[in-house]
């Protein structure tokens, strides 16, 4: 039975290449008009599960349905995709690279050729329009790909590692040009393995790991469930106090460590140790934990990898 | 055919025909033809100047009046001069200080041999020596011919073989049309291999650059494979038009020309029936399709399954050893067009558009046999398409090793 309610549908799929299986039972939905984040560190099967979305894979097992449809009927027209590894026709202009696309798409020549100008110009790129690809930086490049997915205005965006190879200045733009889809109603999936990102953008989150969903929820409410769970403290003295049955991991940012507690364990407990093992504490505060140390609880320190937060060091890029 | 199909087609035949390389291969083919048909008229034109005014002191009395006409027709100026004693040396004299090239002596011996004196103030081309010998040999003949009461013209200009087949078996070896099969099925050789190669490393571009994934997110992976060949195919059509018009034209135009500014390379006309018609052209053009149908199949399924550009070349060199039989059969099959060998060969849709051009232009073949050999063809272009689409589909995402037969034989049965 075929859902209209949701964009994006993937029941128990699953995808094997020879003995490597890169995406295992994979349940996993996206409503319409949301904004929705599949993260995992690399390798755990996000490009997988985006190539099937796209119909360019077919699982093995189980069923994927876009926008209440087989994949190969409707990806044509209504999905913009952005794979991670993106191309160019290098010795194309940038309008004729974007209205080939925009045609390929079923959009008419002369309208696809009036959006490329539009988008190429709302993008700072209207003195590029009628040179060669090649000729532009990567950057712009980039940017032009963007303009690639989004030319015959779908309904649905799919953008696989969307930000990255972009400088902070221009992930601020793409990051804009994303809410400014969603508030126009576009359903919009996109994969990333830096998680403030996600956490900043997305509306709903699917977490995998080893080609396996960890979570699947809406983040504010994921957050509240989780609450909790994260004690940032900063304090002077030796750091006995924090080894204790409450804690799962710690990490530091910022010269603040953050402490992931485990399910259930009582806070107070720590603060009490702390008081009374003579420590100076300047502050014990419950936060609402960040999606990185969600992740973390669910998945395990080590399935984490290197899913862009290295233990030690946050990357706040704003 | 479906939208897309179209605009992948106008992307590859544009980018294509406007890029430098097609520019100059397409006009530069026939500017070349032209420079080796204009060069050299132009020097015998030039030659030809410097050595206007001639002499001719006929002492046999018979000859200048045959020879004369030959000479003005050739741009020599020619006069007449009354046998002397002293004639040698007084226009000796005249040729050294006035403007005289230089004269002629004939006698009561020329008649006989053919024997003459040329004498001239600086040395003729070689041709024009040709063309002084052959104006008096032939000269000489037609006034013994005459006086034995021949038809001394019709003898002359070669005589009348007329050909009657007994059997249909014909061979042809050291006649033009030899050539036109032998290098026309070449030429075909090096068009469709030139253009399939294109298609091949096209695919693989558009593999390496990574490009692929966003098209066959948008259309479906046997339709880019056809838009790509079809475009690719009417680039090399464009090409060869645009060659054969230019030749027809030049050739045409050309070789009378020629003729007419040196009428000694009058036998250079003997070509022009030899060239194909407008029936062979469109054979011709006919074959190229069908062999480029089948072999840019074939190197779009390599494109498709190879990740760099040397092993694509590995991968293709099987079929380029393959294509060596018939090259190297064209000379045999011509000669011998109908033999049950050159029938087998020619039959054999991979080699037929080199091995029946071959057997059409000598004259070897029944219609029945084109009509079987285009049949066969266009069976092997439609499974070639189905199995290479089946290739192409699965291996144009993929990335690392190069499959082997039997994973090839899966990703066909799969796709």
């Amino acid at each position: 039975m075929i859902d209209t309610r949701y964009a994006i549908r993937l029941s128990d799929v699953t995808k094997r290449f020879g003995n490597h299986t890169a995406v295992s039972e994979l349940n996993f939905d996206v409503p319409r008009g949301a904004i929705c984040g599949l993260i995992g560190p690399n390798g755990s099967g996000k490009t997988t599960c985006l190539r099937m979305i796209m119909g360019i894979l077919h699982p093995d097992v189980g069923s994927v349905s876009l926008l209440g449809a087989t994949p190969d009927d409707v990806r044509r027209k209504r999905v913009g995709y952005l794979p991670e590894e993106r191309g160019v026709y290098r010795k194309m202009t940038c309008t004729e690279f974007l209205t080939f696309l925009a045609e390929i798409r079923g959009v008419s020549r002369t309208e696809g050729w009036k959006r490329s100008n539009d988008w190429l110009e709302r993008l700072g790129l209207g003195g590029w329009a009628d040179r060669r690809i090649e000729a532009l930086s990567k950057g712009m490049q980039q940017k032009v790909q963007f303009i690639g997915t989004v030319i015959h205005e779908p309904e649905l965006l799919i953008l696989d590692e969307p930000f990255s190879g972009l400088d902070p200045l221009n992930q601020d733009v793409l990051e804009e040009i994303i809410r400014d889809f969603h508030s126009k109603g576009t359903t919009i999936l996109l994969s990333t393995h830096l998680m403030d990102q996600a956490e900043r953008i997305c509306e709903r989150v699917c977490l995998i790991s080893n080609a396996r969903k960890v979570l699947d929820a809406d983040l504010k409410e994921l957050k509240a469930k989780e609450r909790t769970g994260v004690v940032v403290v900063r304090f002077e003295g030796s750091n006995q106090w924090l080894e204790g049955p409450e804690i799962d991991c710690i990490h530091e940012s910022n010269g603040e460590l953050h402490l992931i507690l485990k399910d259930g364990a009582d806070h107070q407990s720590i603060l009490k140790r702390g008081l009374e093992s003579g420590v100076k504490i300047y502050r014990f505060d419950l936060v609402e934990p960040r999606l990185h140390e969600i992740f973390v609880r669910h998945a395990g320190t080590e399935s984490v990898g290197d899913a862009g937060m290295p233990k030690n060091v946050t990357l706040e890029l704003q | 055919m479906s939208v897309n199909v179209w605009a992948v087609i106008r992307r590859e035949y544009l980018q294509r025909v406007r890029s430098k390389w097609f520019v100059i291969s397409t006009l530069g083919g026939p500017l070349l033809i032209l420079l080796l048909m204009v060069v050299p008229a132009y020097f015998l034109v030039r030659g030809g100047q410097a050595e206007q005014k001639l002499a001719i002191v006929d002492g046999s009395n018979v000859l200048y009046e045959r020879i004369a006409p030959y000479l003005v027709n050739e741009g020599l100026e020619v006069e007449e001069e009354r046998w002397y004693p002293d004639v040698v040396t007084s226009l000796r004299k005249e040729a050294t200080e006035g403007d005289l090239w230089g004269f002629i002596v004939l006698d009561e011996l020329t008649l006989d041999t053919g024997e003459a004196i040329v004498y001239v103030t600086t040395r003729p081309s070689p041709i024009r020596q040709l063309t002084l010998q052959s104006a008096i040999t032939r000269a000489v003949m037609e006034y013994q011919l005459e006086r034995l009461g021949v038809d001394a013209e019709a003898l002359l200009s070669g005589g009348d073989l007329s050909l009657e087949l007994l059997s249909e078996e014909r061979t042809s070896t050291e006649e033009p049309q030899f050539w036109v099969a032998y290098l026309g099925a070449f030429f075909l050789y090096m068009v469709i291999l030139f253009y399939a190669d294109s298609v091949m490393r096209a695919t693989l571009e558009e593999k390496t650059s990574r490009i692929v994934e966003v098209i066959i997110s948008s259309m479906e992976p046997w339709h880019l494979m056809l838009g790509k060949i079809l475009g690719v195919g009417a680039v090399g059509l464009t090409q060869l038009l645009v060659w054969i018009v230019s030749g027809f034209l030049i050739v045409a135009g050309g070789i009378p020309l020629l003729v007419s500014l040196s009428p000694g390379l009058i036998p250079v006309e003997t070509l022009l029936p030899a060239l194909p018609g407008i029936g062979m052209v469109t054979l011709f053009v006919c074959l190229f399709i069908f062999g480029f149908f089948m072999y840019s199949g074939l190197h779009a399924a390599v494109g498709a399954m190879c990740n760099t550009d040397q092993e694509a070349q590995q991968v293709r060199l099987p079929m380029v050893m393959l294509l060596v039989i018939p090259i190297a059969m064209v000379s045999v099959v011509i000669v011998q067009p109908m033999t049950a060998m050159s029938t087998w060969f020619s039959l054999f849709p991979l080699f037929s558009p080199f091995l029946i051009w071959a057997r059409v232009v000598s004259g070897g073949i029944p219609a029945w046999q084109i009509g079987l050999s285009f049949l066969l063809m266009l069976f092997t272009v439609l499974a070639i398409a189905w199995i290479a689409g089946r290739i192409y589909k699965v291996g144009i995402l993929m990335a690392g090793k190069r499959p082997t037969l039997p994973e090839l034989w899966r990703w066909v049965k799969e796709a």
